[in-house]
């Protein structure tokens, strides 16, 4: 229900853009984000906005319903970028209770112990980084970037993302949940060129959290220490 | 596996809907069990050990040249809201009663706000002191053999009452906090200290435990209303005692714990051949974790224990301790290797120093083990202690001994 105002908002809007903007021509831009270490970067985000404040062309803007999962006590993406307004679902694939919550400014949210897909979504309407934790598996550490931008993507386990969008020149933006500082450059989109991959480097702080279980059943199961 | 039990839940959630949806909407506790067993070797080359009532700085001495079933624990653990109750059964050769509890706690730990967080328990637990001591059933990942100061907790500190935890998370993650805790049934800590003095082992006393003492050292003629073994969970005199610390942690980097630990006992009192041993320690400790996946975990202890009637403000026994321990482990995906020091002593200064326990000695303790599929893991250990107890000089011992310890072990965690 929370969703179907901005639904209709951003389908009005959609349609707006579309009217002032008119047809261009789809091109894509891709990329590669290492560390310091010029090993590549899994998890980082990629958002790109029109250059020099030009309104975004058209897109479809209709939130989709996207998932957190939670599966060997590990939050599935590690990073979850999503448009504002987006319904989150917090499924709990694993066979024991999970109690999620964050306390970030963006959102607050909390869903007590529960096993399956809860009923209602949590739906991320202002843009942010939410990290989201497991109040009984300390180590259990997920982000969701809830962004404005038109065009975002996530890199894969090779640091790679790829973006299709009109042509044009656009900001990128750089985001990671270790890294030092978020970065930004531009890059023009061509439709007709197909260039090489645009190549970034984040630098991450020396003390990070990787959100994963410890190794062996032994680390996992001591419930003294809390 | 993973698919398995994706394939099960399918199941599971198909046949059982309505069902599940009906468990998943009553306060209805989620159970779990874990635990270990450990099947372990040793070749030994050392006097006889404690548990054989000796003066060795090991758990026995001797003969132990065969394998057995070390130790087996099960943890069960029921879950409700933010409330748990979890217990420690454990098996070990040696124990009193054949299955006891080490540990039986209810905890409570609410979500707090976004920078505050409290935390409450109430049972039986051990002190937060070792910061070794993280697996299964209090078991260490990284050593077998406990260092002196987290042995001598295992087997004589347990808090039988509760505990609040207070802390605060700084934008930057840094999470700083205070601890309290009141307890009873801690009334002769302290005494294998006395007597027996600082040992390297892996035994942790239950509830119902007796402990031997050593024989032969004179403790019967000084105190002949001591029984001839130590209940390390008893209350003789009626008075709680409590402990206080500050902790600081960020996860995946460095824990930090300070506490000051006093069992307030009472001096004269005396139940059952179990005398009030007044105990009271600085415990400091820090964690660190280094770039190329080192671990470096430091504690040290120092304190004063007493005990019997004072006479002239001079008691019968009254000395003060110290340990200390430098961990240093290496992980590399499932192999790790660990290094650790140990240093400690005893000095006294009491109405009786023909009761003599004062000693002092370091050890050098180092493992290799290999886990496989989350769950088994083997262990190669060797320690080797240097110490010097002039109360060995009455078995007809030298003072200055040297031990070393091989180990083998196979544990297995579900």
């Amino acid at each position: 229900m929370a969703s179907r105002l901005p639904l209709v908002f951003l389908t009005v809007a959609a349609l707006d853009l579309w009217l002032t903007a008119g047809a261009a021509m789809a091109a894509s831009l891709t990329g590669q984000i290492r560390d310091g270490s010029g090993a590549p970067l899994a998890d980082a985000v990629v958002t790109a906005r029109p250059a020099g404040g030009r309104l975004a062309p058209p897109v479809d803007l209709r939130p989709v319903r996207m998932e957190l999962d939670q599966k060997g006590r590990e939050f599935i993406p590690h990073v979850l970028p999503v448009r504002v307004g987006t319904p989150v679902f917090f499924p709990n694939s694993d066979e024991i209770q999970h109690h999620v919550y964050s306390f970030s400014k963006a959102k607050r949210f909390e869903i007590k112990l529960y096993r399956g897909t809860p009923a209602r979504p949590e739906v991320f309407d202002q843009p942010g980084v939410v990290a989201v934790g497991c109040n009984i598996h300390d180590w259990m550490l997920g982000y969701v970037y809830v962004t404005d931008a038109p065009y975002f993507a996530r890199t894969d386990g090779q640091g790679r993302w790829e973006l299709t969008l009109p042509e044009g020149e656009y900001r990128l933006a750089l985001w990671h949940p270790d890294a030092e500082s978020a970065a930004e450059s531009s890059a023009s989109a061509r439709a007709a060129d197909r260039a090489d991959p645009i190549q970034h480097t984040l630098v991450l702080k020396p003390r990070r959290q990787s959100g994963k279980p410890p190794l062996n059943l032994q680390q996992q199961n001591y419930s003294g220490d809390f | 596996m993973a698919e398995r039990r994706g394939f099960r839940r399918l199941g599971l959630l198909i046949a059982a809907a309505p069902a599940a949806a009906l468990a998943d909407a009553l306060p209805w506790p989620e159970f779990s069990l874990h635990g270990l067993a450990d099947l372990r070797h040793r070749q030994i080359d050392a006097r006889p050990g404690w548990i054989d009532g000796g003066l060795g700085k090991f758990r026995a001495g001797g003969d132990a040249g065969r394998f057995r079933i070390d130790e087996a624990a099960v943890t069960v653990q029921a879950r409700l809201w933010e409330l748990a109750a979890t217990a420690t059964l454990k098996y070990a050769a040696d124990q009193r009663n054949p299955v006891d509890l080490t540990e039986a706690f209810v905890s409570y730990r609410p979500l707090g706000s976004s920078a505050v967080r409290f935390g409450a328990r109430l049972g039986a637990f051990f002190p937060p002191i070792s910061l070794e001591n993280t697996g299964t059933a209090w078991s260490s990942p990284y050593t077998l053999t406990s260092s002196a100061i987290n042995t001598w907790v295992g087997e004589e500190l347990r808090s039988f009452g509760g505990e609040f935890h207070a802390s605060y998370q700084f934008e930057g993650g840094d999470r700083v906090g205070l601890m309290a805790a009141g307890f009873a049934h801690n009334d002769t800590a302290g005494t294998l200290l006395a007597w027996r003095g600082f040992a390297l082992h892996d035994y942790e006393a239950t509830s119902q435990d007796r402990l031997p003492l050593p024989g032969g050292i004179g403790t019967a003629r000084f105190f002949p209303r001591q029984a001839g073994i130590t209940r390390p969970f008893v209350e003789v005199d009626g008075r709680p005692g409590y402990y206080a610390g500050v902790t600081a942690e960020r996860p995946e980097s460095y824990k930090l714990r300070a506490l000051y630990y006093d069992n307030r006992a009472d001096t004269a009192a005396l139940e059952h051949g179990q005398y009030g041993w007044h105990t009271r320690f600085w415990s400091l400790g820090g964690k660190l974790d280094l770039p190329w996946d080192l671990t470096l975990i430091g504690q040290g202890v120092t304190g004063h224990t007493s005990m019997g009637e004072a006479i002239g403000g001079s008691h019968p026994v009254d000395f003060g301790f110290w340990a200390a321990s430098l961990l240093l482990s290496k992980s590399f995906g499932s192999h790790r290797f660990s290094l650790r020091h140990d240093r400690f002593g005893a000095d006294e200064n009491d109405l009786l120093p023909e009761d003599r326990n004062g000693e002092g000695g370091y050890a050098w303790t180092a493992n290799y083990n290999l886990t496989w599929v989350q769950r088994h893991q083997v262990n190669f250990e060797v320690s080797r202690v240097v110490s010097r107890r002039p109360a060995r000089l009455q078995l007809g011992q030298s003072s200055r001994q040297e031990e070393v310890l091989w180990q083998v072990a196979y544990r297995w965690f579900f």
